[in-house]
């Protein structure tokens, strides 16, 4: 077990998400940066769908009840145990009533802490991510208890560590495939938005990442649609958001794009005053 | 009715797209077209979410997309000699009584109509349930009665109740679960729209019609009482397209 003595900000628990349930209106939720927190369960060679804890911008702090294995990637916070520095991206072993802190990142906005079995949270429609109104709790307070799978102290890959790409964090490509009311926008449009920079606005959160600079841009509202995780939605005051892993599953503004899975991991580590450029990608050579 | 074309959503999903329309001829289209879908590709597709006019289909990673167009084409067109698809007619009890109906004057006012009137109107025609979006189970509905359509409120409320029946615009709907919003309310099921503990957590599902019948507050309670017990059962019917 593990207890949790500061809850940070927006502290949740996340796994691969929810999947089956879209057609009812259920977000698919999941890890914000899904390719961070894929390495932080392999380093303890856990299931791919082992639940990890989720943090950003103010890490907790926590107390461990029982011996086991962590690992922390993503954003670059700044772990210690019992105030002592540790590795970030590597399997560490933590002793009974160790207590970690996460501080805050140098870098990158989301962090995911792994433990060796992953966390045992109560599985709701094929998942442990934490979603308002499915989940309890939408996010971790002060005194919580989190239960372990099945905690071992062993370190399955002996000294596993990796190293970090680090463009993953400082690259401002966002690479996107056209969204379905693209082809609706003046060929003008399309040229000049392209060629905008994007700045991230302060109101982005799991839901939504909110992108500054399209203001002189208008499109039309469609009837609404079908919208998933990574749709650039623009609106007719030239309002621009990418949704993120909380996603509703419909909506009402025009789709201009549509990010990769690892596009969204990317976008998901920036914060905001951030600058990115979206860098259209065609789906097949032939499309 | 037209094929609806097929064009990439993403790197794991088709996207199905009719003219855009809000219409009963689009829904039933769509819904055959989905039901279809859900029984012949049963191994490529995770699940499929269809709104007014268009279908996500949503695959497993592993399933090659242009591939997979290819075989969703062939299935259209098989599909138009699918078999129909049958719908429920559900019974949703609704009080009106101010307690609960926040914005029902205020509705009346602007729409110069009385309350019975709104009341009324608001309770005669079946609506559609074309999708579930927005929240966990929030049905779009289609049918209000032009002459209470009646505009958002400019300031969101931060939270309406489970349950809260309203007017948004052309539209009129039910919170499925509690949430800020920014509709008019004009009065309270005590069903319960989504609930985990169930099989099937939605009640209401696309494709199924809703008669909304007035109840009085002594009989909101009662419902709410059985309800709560999981005892409580809806009225509903099944009808064959």
């Amino acid at each position: 077990m593990i207890e949790i003595l500061k809850a940070g900000l927006y502290t949740t628990i996340q796994d691969k998400g929810r999947t089956g349930y879209r057609a009812l209106g259920v977000p698919v939720s999941g890890a914000m940066d899904t390719v961070s927190a894929a390495m932080a369960n392999k380093l303890l060679n856990n299931d791919t769908e082992a639940a990890v804890l989720e943090f950003t911008m103010m890490g907790p702090k926590l107390q461990f009840k029982v011996p086991t294995v962590i690992s922390i990637c993503g954003a670059a916070f700044q772990p210690k145990i019992n105030g002592k520095s540790i590795d970030l991206n590597k399997a560490i072993s933590v002793a009974k009533k160790d207590i970690l802190t996460l501080g805050h990142p140098e870098f990158g906005s989301y962090g995911y802490l792994a433990v060796s079995g992953g966390f045992e949270a109560q599985e709701v429609l094929g998942s442990r991510s934490f979603y308002k109104n499915i989940t309890k709790n939408s996010n971790l307070e002060k005194g919580a208890i989190l239960k372990l799978q099945n905690p071992s102290s062993e370190k399955i890959l002996r000294n596993a560590s990796f190293a970090i790409d680090s463009s993953h964090f400082s690259d401002n490509t966002i690479e996107v495939f056209p969204g379905p009311e693209l082809h609706l926008l003046s060929k003008k449009f399309q040229k000049e938005i392209l060629a905008s920079t994007l700045k991230i606005g302060s109101q982005s959160n799991r839901m939504a990442y909110v992108m500054e600079g399209l203001e002189a841009f208008s499109a039309k509202e469609i009837i609404t649609a079908p919208v998933q995780p990574g749709t650039v939605q623009l609106t007719p005051s030239g309002k621009c958001v990418v949704l993120m892993r909380d996603a509703q599953t419909t909506g009402g503004y025009a789709r201009i794009f549509q990010l990769t899975n690892h596009a969204i991991c990317k976008l998901a580590q920036k914060r905001a005053g951030d600058k990115v450029q979206v860098k259209v990608k065609k789906y097949y050579n032939d499309n | 009715m037209k094929q609806p074309t097929v064009t990439y959503f993403g790197e794991h999903a088709l996207l199905l797209e009719w003219k855009p329309a809000i219409d009963e001829h689009t829904l039933s289209e769509v819904l055959k077209i989905k039901h279809h879908l859900a029984n012949t590709c049963k191994d490529e597709i995770v699940e499929m979410v269809s709104a007014f006019s268009s279908i996500a289909v949503y695959v497993n990673k592993n399933v090659a997309l242009q591939q997979f167009a290819e075989t969703i084409k062939k299935e259209l067109k098989k599909s138009s000699k699918a078999t129909s698809i049958t719908r429920r007619k559900v019974q949703i009890p609704v009080c009106y009584d101010v307690k609960y109906a926040t914005d029902l004057e205020e509705v009346a006012e602007k729409n110069k109509l009385s309350v019975a009137e709104v009341i009324k109107l608001h309770m005669k025609n079946p609506y559609k349930v074309y999708f579930l979006g927005f929240l966990p189970g929030f049905p779009y509905l289609g049918g209000l009665d032009a002459q209470i359509h009646t505009p958002r409120k400019e300031t969101p409320r931060e939270k309406i109740e489970a349950g809260s029946v309203a007017i948004g615009g052309s539209q009129t709907g039910i919170y499925t679960t509690d949430s800020p919003g920014g509709w008019n309310i004009i009065g309270k099921s005590p069903l319960a729209f989504f609930s985990i503990k169930k099989d099937s957590p939605a009640l209401l599902q696309a494709g199924d019609i809703i008669q909304f019948k007035q109840i009085s507050k002594d009989e909101y309670r009662k419902i709410e009482v059985e309800v709560a017990a999981d005892v409580y059962e809806i009225e509903e019917e099944v009808i064959y397209d």
